[in-house]
């Protein structure tokens, strides 16, 4: 991997990471405030506050499986790419 | 359960062996050579963390014992609303390892940068900049630390009986003293225990709480009758959704700017250990916010009064602890919450004595063409950590009331100051020093002031106002001053 295709790819990275910010903030707001109206309880509890807390902290963990399988690369850190820089 | 010397003993134990820890991991560097090149190893060891490590020790730096005490004291009166809005926080390990870990890792080997304030200043070229960034960071942390000190301090007195200063010099001056001796490494390690402590802490009390409020069923009936608005997220107007938004702002999304958070990207090892971190933060972060927090509220079955007959949300977990648990398990039970303590208090004395010697009195010697002897670096290095711990120790022993305030303005300000600097910089070729300056001066000014006054936009905490009036001000100083050096770009934006 050259030095640029390294920065190129933490950049995809970071961005991927930021989109994943968002689907995270998405599912808490429907597993929350979503859910509130419901009446379905689960563990004694209204379903939101279930999937509002534990849910979410599940859903977090998917997320950054597949976010950490799918979009990041394993790549040297150190100068390897050195030879490349003009 | 007054003076019970046994009462102290696991606490001792415990500080002991963090103590012992450190000189280990000392007499280990001093033997591998690492210590030749000792600025960097005592600041940031080798670069080599692997992901437990790098998980535990980001985790543990960024929970605070306001998490573990003040917190949960909420949520004992608020209820389920109170868990929703904490676990916002799973966020904070993969969002700062996702967006900077790598690009600070790379950049790092590159320049042999040692602090965030190394990347800073390359990156805009400039020493005023980064003796701002140094002076921003010694005052937040030395704002964040006494607020540890006070919150673990006057925990261990409610708990223990022993008194306040005991509890201070029994762990806060251990906690400055295993710092000094061991440096990052030190840090790194003793973070994880006391993180795996704090996970220990929360089943330990989980499990009381239940056992005293007669079992999950019992207690979550007793809440529905007695205080139905625990069960909805607006908390009977308790949690408006005002609050819900500065949370994300706050102890969320803007936490990836944090500098002791972001230090993280200059030590770990490889995209391997990352990985690994980011999945691992988020579960360590999940389970204690969500344990601890839902143990205050099934507190409720601990303890039934108004919240004023306890004296105010910080006395509801001290007294959930001494009632619920026999005071042999008790005293375990509080390593817990101080771990939470220490471990943010180690990091941020490694940090803010890392910016007084490596980005200010270094770097100013080195301007001046002198290069000081590695003894005397040595010894400062180890002085300055040691000066830093003592001069909040002392500011803890008269504490400043409203402790937790404190902590969460020295979030906010951290933020401010450090946000668009670091993202816009590492990101946005644009971004220049003027940029930078305004927004890191002016936002956290203006910041402190809308503190100061009280001042609030629609009630909702001053952050929104200090990362709001900070991209203003940055994008405005990028419109208006010049680009950076091409040669300077070329380091930090190879891809374009």
């Amino acid at each position: 991997m050259t030095e640029k295709e390294k920065y190129l790819q933490i950049r995809k990275e970071a961005m991927w990471t930021g989109i994943t910010l968002v689907v995270l903030i998405l599912f808490w707001i429907a597993a929350g405030f979503g859910l509130a109206g419901t009446e379905v309880k689960l563990f004694g509890l209204p379903i939101w506050a279930v999937g509002g807390t534990i849910g979410v902290w599940l859903f977090a963990m998917v997320l950054v499986k597949v976010l950490t399988t799918i979009i990041f690369k394993d790549f040297p850190l150190d100068e390897a790419g050195e030879e490349d820089r003009p | 359960m007054n003076g019970d010397l046994s009462q102290l003993l696991p606490l001792l134990g415990y500080m002991a062996f963090m103590i012992g820890v450190s000189i280990f991991i000392r007499y280990q560097q001093q033997h591998s050579g690492l210590m030749n090149n000792f600025v960097r190893t005592y600041f940031i060891g080798n670069r080599d963390l692997g992901g437990f490590v790098l998980a535990m020790t980001t985790v543990a730096t960024y929970s605070s014992v306001s998490s573990f005490v003040g917190g949960p004291g909420v949520a004992w009166n608020i209820g389920f609303g109170w868990v929703y809005m904490a676990v916002v926080q799973v966020t904070a390990v993969f969002l700062v390892l996702g967006i900077f870990g790598k690009r600070v890792a790379l950049l790092a080997r590159k320049f042999d940068a040692v602090t965030v304030i190394d990347i800073i200043r390359r990156r805009y070229n400039s020493d005023w900049l980064a003796e701002l960034s140094a002076y921003i960071i010694v005052l937040f942390f030395c704002a964040t630390m006494v607020a540890q000190f006070v919150g673990g301090a006057k925990l261990f007195e409610a708990v223990t009986g022993y008194s306040y200063v005991m509890g201070l010099v029994l762990f806060g001056l251990m906690v400055v003293v295993y710092t000094t001796i061991g440096g990052f490494r030190a840090v790194a390690v003793t973070d994880t225990c006391c993180a795996l402590m704090m996970m220990f802490g929360i089943v330990l009390l989980f499990y009381y709480v239940l056992q005293f409020g007669g079992g999950y069923d019992t207690i979550i009936a007793d809440i529905e009758a007695r205080h139905p608005e625990m069960l909805e997220p607006l908390s009977g107007g308790k949690m408006p959704y005002g609050l819900y938004l500065t949370q994300w702002i706050l102890v969320g999304i803007c936490t990836i700017a944090l500098p002791q958070s972001v230090v993280r990207g200059l030590a770990f090892k490889d995209n391997r250990s990352l990985v690994r971190a980011m999945l691992i933060g988020t579960f360590v972060v999940g389970f204690m916010n969500i344990g601890i927090n839902l143990s205050g509220i099934l507190g409720q079955g601990v303890l039934t009064g108004t919240l004023t007959d306890y004296g105010g949300a910080d006395n509801i977990i001290p007294r959930i602890v001494v009632t619920a648990m026999p005071s042999t398990l008790a005293s375990i039970a509080i390593i817990g919450p101080l771990a939470a303590s220490i471990s943010t208090i180690s990091s941020l004395l490694l940090v803010g004595s890392s910016a007084i010697i490596k980005d200010v009195y270094l770097h100013r010697q080195e301007k001046k063409n002198r290069r000081p002897s590695d003894r005397k670096l040595r010894f400062l290095s180890m002085m300055a950590t040691a000066v830093l711990g003592a001069v909040v120790f002392v500011i803890a022993l008269t504490p400043p009331s409203l402790i937790w305030l404190i902590n969460m303005f020295a979030f906010g300000g951290l933020e401010t100051a450090f946000f668009w600097t670091l993202l816009l910089g590492l990101y946005w070729r644009k971004a220049n020093k003027t940029g930078a300056m305004l927004s890191m001066g002016g936002g956290t000014l203006i910041y402190c002031v809308a503190q100061g006054i009280g001042f609030k936009i629609m009630g909702l905490h001053q952050i929104t106002i200090g990362i709001t009036v900070s991209l203003i001000l940055f994008l405005l100083g990028t419109y208006l001053g010049k680009p950076e050096k091409q040669e300077v770009l070329a380091d930090f934006f190879p891809e374009e």
